[in-house]
C-alpha cells in the first residue's frame, strides 16, 4: 500500500516536470497522464469471452500491462452472446473502463450515443503501427476514433488437409462455381457432407449469405443492400438465393439444431469436407491438438460472377474501446493504447493462441502456414466487409434477418415470400 | 320520552363505530410501514414500468437517451401485425402452448393428485417423484434437457448417432415443439399437483362419505362434489395455466438464444428491446403480450365472482 503511494507521487511529480518541460497544456497533461507509467491506476477490463484460447490472449496482455505500469487490472470476462445482449445497458451503467469490442456499425452506433470515449489521441501516438484501412474501421461517424484493433480473421472455406489428401482431392484449385459444385458432388459420393452448416445461433448463416451476395452481385450492392439503397426483392437478391439452394444438398440437415461449434465439429470429426466459417475457430483446433491445428487450411469461396472475381472478402476485426461512464477512464485510455501497442500484442503473441493482429509489427515470417493462407484470402481480395450482422442496422441483423434466413432453411421454395417481408420489414423500420 | 330513546341511542352508535375506526399513532405507524412501503415499490416497480412500457410502445426509441424519444403513434403495432410473419409464428406457439398445457398438462397434474390423494400404493414416491422438476427453475430445466436431447447430447449418443445424423430435437420444425411442450409439462404437471392435492386434502371428509353413501361412484362424486368444492383452487389453476404458458420464456432462451428457432412471444419481447437491436417494437410486443394474459383472466374472474355474487 505504502509502495503504491510513493509511486504515485513519484509519477505525478514526474508528470508535472514533463507537462513543465514541454510547456504543454491541459490537453497536453491528460495526455502524458496516459503515458506515464502508474499514472493511470488500478482499471477494470471487460472480456467478450469466455473460451479458454482467447481468456489465456487477454490474460496475457493484462499480465503484460500490470507488469509493466504496476496498474492493477480486474479482469472480468461475460459469455460473448450475453455481452452483446446487454451492451447497452452495461455502458449506461457502471462499465468496465476498457472492453472486447467490434470494429464497423457496431462500434459507431455506440459512440454515435455517446457511450465510447474518444481515444484519437491514442491513435496519434500508435497510428502509424497501423494500415490506414484500420483507422478507418476504428473511427466514429464523428471522424474521431472510438476502437483499437486486437485481430481480424477472413471468413473463407476450411478444410482438412489430411482429408482431402485422402480422397485425392485439391482444394487450391477449386476456383470458381462449378469446380465447387462438382467437389460437393464428388464428396457426397464418398459419403460425406459437403459442407458444414449451422443456424441455430440465427447468424452463423449470414456469412454464406454474405460472400454469395458480394460473388454474384458485386461490393457495391452488397452494401447498398445493407445499407437500404438497394431492395431485398431485387432479382440480383433471389439470384443469390438460388445459388445457396444449390449447396443445400451438400449441407448437413440439421442446419437450425446446430450452432457455428456444431458445425465445426462436424469438420473436426472428418464428416464433413469444407466448413464455411470465420478463421477464429482454429484456436479450437489448436485445443484439440496441435495436429489438428496444423492440418487444418483455408481458400476463399470461389468465383460465381467473372466481372467480380473473388474480389471481396468478410473480415471481421475485433478489438477493445473505452467506456465513457467507466469509473477510469484515463486507465482504460492507458491500457487500450498499451493493447493496441506491439508491446502489448507481442504479450499476445507469445501465448502461442493463434492471432493475426492488425499490428504492422507483427513479424509475418512467423506465421504458420495457416495464417499465411488466411493472409493469401485477404490478398486476394480488393474490398474487406465487416459481416452482416456489423455491416446493417442491428435492429434489422439480430431481429429480423437471423429469423427470416431460419424460416429460409426451413422452405427454400418460399425465397420470394421471404424476401418480401424482409423488404416490407426494412421499409418499417424506426426512422434514425 | 319515546322519541328519547333513539336520540340517546344515536351517539352512542356512532361512538362506537368512531372507536373501532380510531387507530393509536402506533397503529397507524405500523400500518403506514406495513401497506405504505409495499404498496409504494408495486407501484415504483409494477405499475410504473408497465405504464411507461405502454407509452413507450407509442414511440421510437433507441433505449439509450431520453432525448431521442420520437412519437411514432400505431407505427409499432401496424410493423409487428402487418409486416412481421415471425410474430403470428410466435402467436401459433403460444397459442399451442396454452391447448396443450389446458387440454393434456393441467388435466394430467390434477388426475396424479387425486390418484396420489386416494393414497394408491407408493403414492409418497410418485408424489415426490413427479413434485422433484418443480424445484429446478426452467432455466435449469432448459438445461438438463438440452444436454440430453441436442445433436451430441446423451440420447442421440446412446443411439449411436454422429452429429450430422442426430435426431434434430430442437431443430425440427415437425416436432420440436412437441419436444419443447414436453419438457415445459414434465415441471408444469408436477405444479399443478402439489396445488390439486393441497386442495384436495382441504376438502371435508365427510361430503365424500356422504356421496358415496348415496351412491355416487367414484367419477360421480369427483363430479359433482370434489370439484365444486375445490372451486378457489381451480381459479388457481386456471389462472396459472393461462399464464405459464403465455409468460414461457426461460426454457426456449436456454435452448434457442434469442434467435427465432422457435418463435415465442417472450422472447421477441426481449429481442427487440435487449441489446443491439432495442427498439420500441419489444415494448409493444410486450403490450400484447400483457393484454393476451389480462383479458381472458380478467374476465374468467369477473364471472366467477358474479355467479358467487348471485
Amino acid at each position: 500500500m505504502l509502495n503504491k503511494i510513493t509511486g504515485h507521487e513519484v509519477d505525478r511529480r514526474l508528470l508535472l516536470k514533463g507537462a513543465a518541460a514541454g510547456g504543454l497544456g491541459i490537453a497536453g497533461a491528460t495526455m502524458l497522464a496516459g503515458c506515464a507509467p502508474g499514472a493511470a491506476g488500478p482499471l477494470t477490463f471487460g472480456a467478450r469471452t469466455v473460451d479458454e484460447s482467447p481468456t489465456q490472449q487477454l490474460q496475457a496482455l493484462v499480465a503484460a500491462y500490470t507488469a509493466k505500469t504496476g496498474n492493477e487490472v480486474a479482469y472480468n470476462a461475460t459469455e460473448s452472446n450475453a455481452f452483446q445482449n446487454n451492451l447497452s445497458q452495461y455502458l449506461q451503467g457502471t462499465p468496465d473502463d476498457c472492453f472486447q469490442w467490434m470494429a464497423g456499425y457496431r462500434m459507431q452506433f455506440f459512440a454515435d450515443q455517446g457511450l465510447l470515449e474518444d481515444i484519437s489521441d491514442v491513435w496519434d501516438d500508435i497510428g502509424d503501427q497501423y494500415p490506414e484501412s484500420y483507422k478507418i474501421a476504428s473511427t466514429g461517424l464523428d471522424g474521431k476514433q472510438y476502437f483499437v484493433p486486437q485481430g481480424w480473421y477472413p471468413w473463407g472455406l476450411h478444410f482438412r488437409k489430411s482429408m482431402m489428401a485422402e480422397i485425392g482431392m485439391k482444394p487450391e484449385d477449386i476456383y470458381n462455381w462449378d469446380d465447387f459444385m462438382s467437389a460437393l458432388a464428388e464428396l457426397k459420393g464418398q459419403g460425406l457432407i459437403g459442407l458444414a452448416s449451422a443456424d441455430k445461433g440465427g447468424w452463423e448463416a449470414m456469412g454464406t449469405f454474405d460472400i454469395l451476395n458480394a460473388r454474384i452481385n458485386g461490393y457495391q450492392f452488397h452494401v447498398d443492400l445493407l445499407g437500404g439503397r438497394e431492395k431485398w426483392t431485387d432479382d440480383r437478391v433471389k439470384e443469390v438465393f438460388r445459388h445457396w439452394e444449390m449447396m443445400l444438398p451438400y449441407q448437413n440437415t440439421n442446419v437450425l439444431d446446430l450452432e457455428w461449434d456444431g458445425a465445426m465439429q462436424l469438420l473436426l470429426q472428418k464428416q464433413a469436407g469444407f466448413f464455411m466459417n470465420g478463421s477464429w475457430f482454429g484456436g479450437n483446433f489448436l485445443e484439440q491438438s496441435q495436429e489438428d491445428y496444423d492440418d487444418l487450411m483455408i481458400v476463399p469461396f470461389p468465383e460465381i460472377n467473372p466481372d467480380h472475381g473473388r474480389d471481396t472478402v468478410d473480415a471481421p476485426v475485433d478489438g477493445f474501446c473505452v467506456a465513457k461512464n467507466g469509473g477510469n477512464p484515463e486507465g482504460g485510455k492507458d491500457f487500450i493504447k498499451f493493447a493496441g501497442d506491439m508491446e502489448g500484442v507481442q504479450a499476445m503473441l507469445d501465448t502461442g493462441v493463434p492471432l493475426t493482429s492488425a499490428n504492422k509489427g507483427q513479424d509475418k515470417s512467423s506465421y504458420d502456414a495457416f495464417q499465411n493462407a488466411q493472409q493469401a484470402v485477404m490478398d486476394e481480395a480488393k474490398y474487406i466487409t465487416q459481416f452482416l450482422d456489423r455491416d446493417t442496422r442491428p435492429d434489422f441483423a439480430g431481429p429480423i434477418v437471423g429469423p427470416a434466413f431460419q424460416s429460409w432453411f426451413k422452405d427454400p421454395s418460399s425465397t420470394d415470400s421471404i424476401l418480401e417481408s424482409l423488404q416490407s420489414q426494412w421499409d418499417a423500420l424506426a426512422p434514425l | 320520552m319515546s322519541s328519547a330513546a333513539p336520540i340517546e341511542k344515536k351517539p352512542v352508535k356512532a361512538k362506537k363505530l368512531k372507536r373501532r375506526r380510531t387507530f393509536s399513532r402506533a397503529d397507524r405507524l405500523t400500518l403506514g410501514v406495513f401497506i405504505g412501503i409495499p404498496t409504494f415499490l408495486h407501484v415504483a416497480l409494477v405499475w410504473f414500468p408497465a405504464f411507461v412500457t405502454i407509452y413507450l410502445s407509442f414511440t421510437y426509441w433507441t433505449g439509450i437517451h431520453i432525448g431521442d424519444i420520437q412519437w411514432a403513434g400505431l407505427a409499432n403495432y401496424e410493423n409487428i401485425f402487418f409486416n412481421t410473419p415471425i410474430f403470428w409464428d410466435a402467436l401459433r406457439v403460444n397459442v399451442v402452448w396454452l391447448v396443450w398445457f389446458g387440454v393434456i398438462a393441467t388435466p394430467l397434474g390434477i388426475l396424479l393428485a387425486y390418484q396420489i390423494d386416494r393414497e394408491i400404493r407408493g403414492h409418497t414416491f410418485y408424489q415426490s417423484a413427479y413434485y422433484l422438476p418443480v424445484v429446478l427453475s426452467l432455466a435449469v430445466i432448459g438445461v438438463i434437457w438440452n444436454f440430453l436431447l441436442r445433436p451430441d447430447g446423451l440420447v442421440n449418443g446412446l443411439l449411436g448417432l454422429e452429429i450430422s445424423e442426430a435426431v434434430s430435437f430442437f431443430g425440427d420444425d415437425r416436432y420440436n415443439i412437441w419436444v419443447i411442450l414436453t419438457m415445459a409439462s414434465w415441471r408444469h404437471i408436477g405444479y399443478i399437483m402439489l396445488l390439486y392435492l393441497a386442495g384436495l386434502k382441504a376438502v371435508d371428509a365427510s361430503l365424500r362419505e356422504a356421496s358415496s353413501i348415496d351412491g355416487a361412484t367414484e367419477w360421480q362424486t369427483f363430479k359433482k362434489v370434489v370439484f365444486p368444492a375445490m372451486k378457489p383452487v381451480n381459479i388457481i389453476v386456471i389462472v396459472i395455466t393461462i399464464i405459464e404458458s403465455l409468460r414461457a420464456f426461460d426454457l426456449i432462451y436456454i435452448i434457442y438464444g434469442s434467435s427465432g428457432g422457435l418463435p415465442i412471444l417472450g422472447v421477441l419481447v426481449f429481442q427487440n428491446i435487449a441489446g443491439e437491436g432495442a427498439s420500441m417494437k419489444g415494448a409493444a410486443y410486450a403490450v400484447i403480450l400483457f393484454l393476451l394474459s389480462i383479458v381472458p383472466i380478467v374476465s374468467y374472474l369477473r364471472q366467477q365472482f358474479k355467479e358467487d355474487v348471485s
